[in-house]
C-alpha cells in the first residue's frame, strides 16, 4: 500500500493571511490553497463540497477574535465549523479533520507549517472509512 | 373520439400517503378521470405490470411516480415506467430527494438486517433466516428483490422531467400540475413545479421576526408551549423555514409546529442542510467558543434534524444508481 498522504483544503481570509507574502511562491508552495475575502464568506457548502471530493481536511483561517473586517465573520465562521463538525461526524469524518485558526499572518510563512500540523493528525487518522454503525462518505 | 392520454401513477418506496394525496383533490379527480385514460394505479385499481410492459415505448404520455428506490423492485418498475413514458413526474419528498427513508442511510444495510431480523426486542427467530434474493425449495428458486445498500431519489434511478415535493404534496398544486400537464402549459424541464422562493416569504410570522435573531438557547417544540404568533426561530426552537421551498400553505405553521423541510431546498440550492447550518449559525448569539459548543451541543441529531427529508440527495449522501449498477 502507498503512503497515505492527506489532501488538505485551505481557506483563508485575505485580511489576515498572507497579503504582505509572495503571492504566487505560496501557491506554489500550498496546494488546495482557496484565499477568500472574509473567512465569514465560506459557505457550510463549500466545506462539504471539499470533502465530497476527496479532502481528507479542512482548515479554514480566519482573523483574530475581534478584528474582522466586516464585523463579526470570522466568528460567524466558528460557529458555522462547530456545527459542521456535528454534520460531518455521522459521516465517519472525524471532528479533527476540520479545524478552524483564529489569527493573524500577513506574510502567510505560518501557512504551510499549520497545514502540515492538520495533515500529520489526520496521516494518524488514515484515510476517511467506514465507521461501524455509520454511514460512509458516499463517493 | 381522440384517443385520451394515458396516465399511470405508481409508488416505489412510498407510503401510501402520496397516493393519497391524488384523491385529496377531491372532485377534481372526476375531471381528470374524464380527460385521461388511467393505465396504472397499483394503490386503488387492478392493472399489471405486464400490461405496461406490452405497450409501445412513449406510449404513455404521464407517469407519476411516488416514493423512494431501495430495492430492484423499485428500479425495475422505474426504468419500465421511463421507458413507456413521455413524462415523469416525480412526486412528493421521497420520489423527489429521497424523503424520510433516506435517514436510513445513516444505518448500514447489515446493521438493518440484524435489527429487523435478529436483534429487535419481538423478534423470534431462531434458525437466524435473513431474506435472501435467491433461495433454492424443493429444487425450485425463490427470488425476492434485491434490498440495496441505500436509498435513492427517483432522479438518482432515472431521468426525471418535472419534480413536485411535499409530504405528501397540496392538492392545489397537485391540480396545478396536473392541469399544466393537460393543457401543455409546463415549464422548461427540470423544473420543480412549486414556488421558487423561501416558506419564511411566504410565512404570516415572518413579520413578527426582528432586524435580527439573536437566540442562545435552542428548545424542541415539545419542550415548551410555543406563542402560536411570532416567529418558531426568534423563541429558539428550530423551523427550517429560511432553507425550505414555499408552497406547503404553511402547513405545518399553522397548526404551530415548525417546518421541517418536506419540500426540499428552494430554487437554485443543491444542499438544504448546508443551508439550514449557515443559516442557524448565524443567528446563534453566545459570547465565546464555549457557549456556541453548550448550545449547539443540545440539538440532538444534527442531521436528522437537517436533512429528515433530503439526506439522499445532499451533498454528502448523495450516490447516482445510474453509474454504480
Ligand atoms: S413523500 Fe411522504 S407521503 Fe409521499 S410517499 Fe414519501 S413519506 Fe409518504
Ligand atoms: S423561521 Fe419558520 S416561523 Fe419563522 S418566518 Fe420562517 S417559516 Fe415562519
Ligand atoms: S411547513 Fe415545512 S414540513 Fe410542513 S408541510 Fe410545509 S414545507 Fe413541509
Amino acid at each position: 500500500m502507498g503512503h497515505y498522504e492527506p489532501k488538505i483544503v485551505c481557506f483563508s481570509c485575505k485580511f489576515g493571511w498572507g497579503y504582505l507574502g509572495d503571492d504566487a511562491a505560496l501557491s506554489r508552495q500550498i496546494k488546495n490553497w482557496i484565499p477568500i475575502i472574509c473567512s465569514g464568506k465560506i459557505d457550510s457548502t463549500h466545506i462539504l463540497d471539499a470533502f465530497k471530493r476527496g479532502a481528507d481536511g479542512v482548515l479554514v483561517l480566519g482573523c483574530p477574535e475581534g478584528n474582522c473586517h466586516y464585523q463579526d465573520g470570522n466568528f460567524e465562521a466558528r460557529k458555522r465549523v462547530y456545527l459542521l463538525q456535528k454534520m460531518l461526524e455521522p459521516y465517519g469524518i472525524e471532528k479533527e479533520r476540520l479545524r478552524i485558526v483564529l489569527s493573524t499572518d500577513p506574510g502567510g510563512t505560518q501557512i504551510p507549517q499549520l497545514i502540515k500540523e492538520m495533515s500529520d493528525r489526520i496521516e494518524k487518522l488514515g484515510p476517511l472509512k467506514k465507521i461501524k454503525g455509520k454511514a460512509a462518505l458516499v463517493v | 373520439m381522440a384517443e385520451k392520454p394515458k396516465v399511470a401513477i405508481c409508488w416505489l418506496g412510498g407510503c401510501g400517503g402520496c397516493d393519497e394525496a391524488v384523491v385529496d383533490i377531491n372532485e377534481v379527480i372526476l375531471r381528470v378521470v374524464d380527460a385521461v385514460d388511467l393505465i396504472l394505479w397499483p394503490v386503488a385499481l387492478d392493472f399489471k405490470y405486464h400490461h405496461i410492459e406490452a405497450m409501445k415505448d412513449g406510449e404513455i404520455a404521464l407517469s407519476v411516480i411516488n416514493g423512494h428506490v431501495r430495492n430492484s423492485d423499485h428500479k425495475e418498475i422505474a426504468e419500465l415506467l421511463r421507458r413507456k413514458s413521455q413524462l415523469v413526474l416525480a412526486f412528493g419528498a421521497c420520489a423527489c430527494f429521497g424523503g424520510t427513508p433516506g435517514l436510513a442511510n445513516l444505518t448500514t444495510k447489515e446493521d438493518i438486517f440484524n435489527w429487523v431480523y435478529r436483534d429487535a426486542p419481538t423478534v423470534v427467530n431462531p434458525k437466524g433466516n435473513h431474506p435472501q434474493p435467491k433461495v433454492s425449495v424443493d429444487g425450485k428458486e425463490l427470488t425476492l428483490p434485491e434490498f440495496y445498500e441505500h436509498v435513492y431519489a427517483l432522479n438518482q434511478v432515472i431521468d426525471v422531467d418535472y419534480y413536485l415535493p411535499g409530504c405528501p404534496p397540496p392538492p392545489d398544486l397537485v391540480v396545478n400540475a396536473i392541469t399544466a400537464v393537460l393543457e401543455a402549459k409546463l415549464p422548461p424541464k427540470g423544473s420543480t413545479l412549486a414556488p421558487h422562493k423561501a416558506l419564511c416569504d411566504t410565512c404570516p410570522r415572518n413579520k413578527t421576526k426582528p432586524a435580527k435573531i439573536a437566540i442562545s438557547d435552542i428548545k424542541r417544540i415539545h419542550e415548551v408551549e410555543a406563542d402560536p404568533n411570532s416567529c418558531f426561530l426568534v423563541q429558539g426552537i428550530l423551523c427550517l423555514g429560511p432553507a425550505t421551498r414555499a408552497g406547503c400553505g404553511e402547513a405545518c405553521i399553522d397548526i404551530n409546529i415548525p417546518c421541517r423541510g418536506c419540500f426540499g431546498p428552494v430554487e437554485g440550492v443543491a444542499d438544504a442542510g448546508a443551508k439550514f447550518a449557515s443559516a442557524l449559525a448565524s443567528i446563534i448569539d453566545v459570547e465565546d467558543e464555549e457557549e456556541v459548543k453548550k448550545s449547539i451541543d443540545t440539538i440532538d441529531d444534527v442531521i436528522g434534524y437537517f436533512y429528515r427529508f433530503s439526506l439522499p440527495s445532499s451533498i454528502l449522501g448523495k450516490k447516482d444508481l445510474k453509474k454504480t449498477i
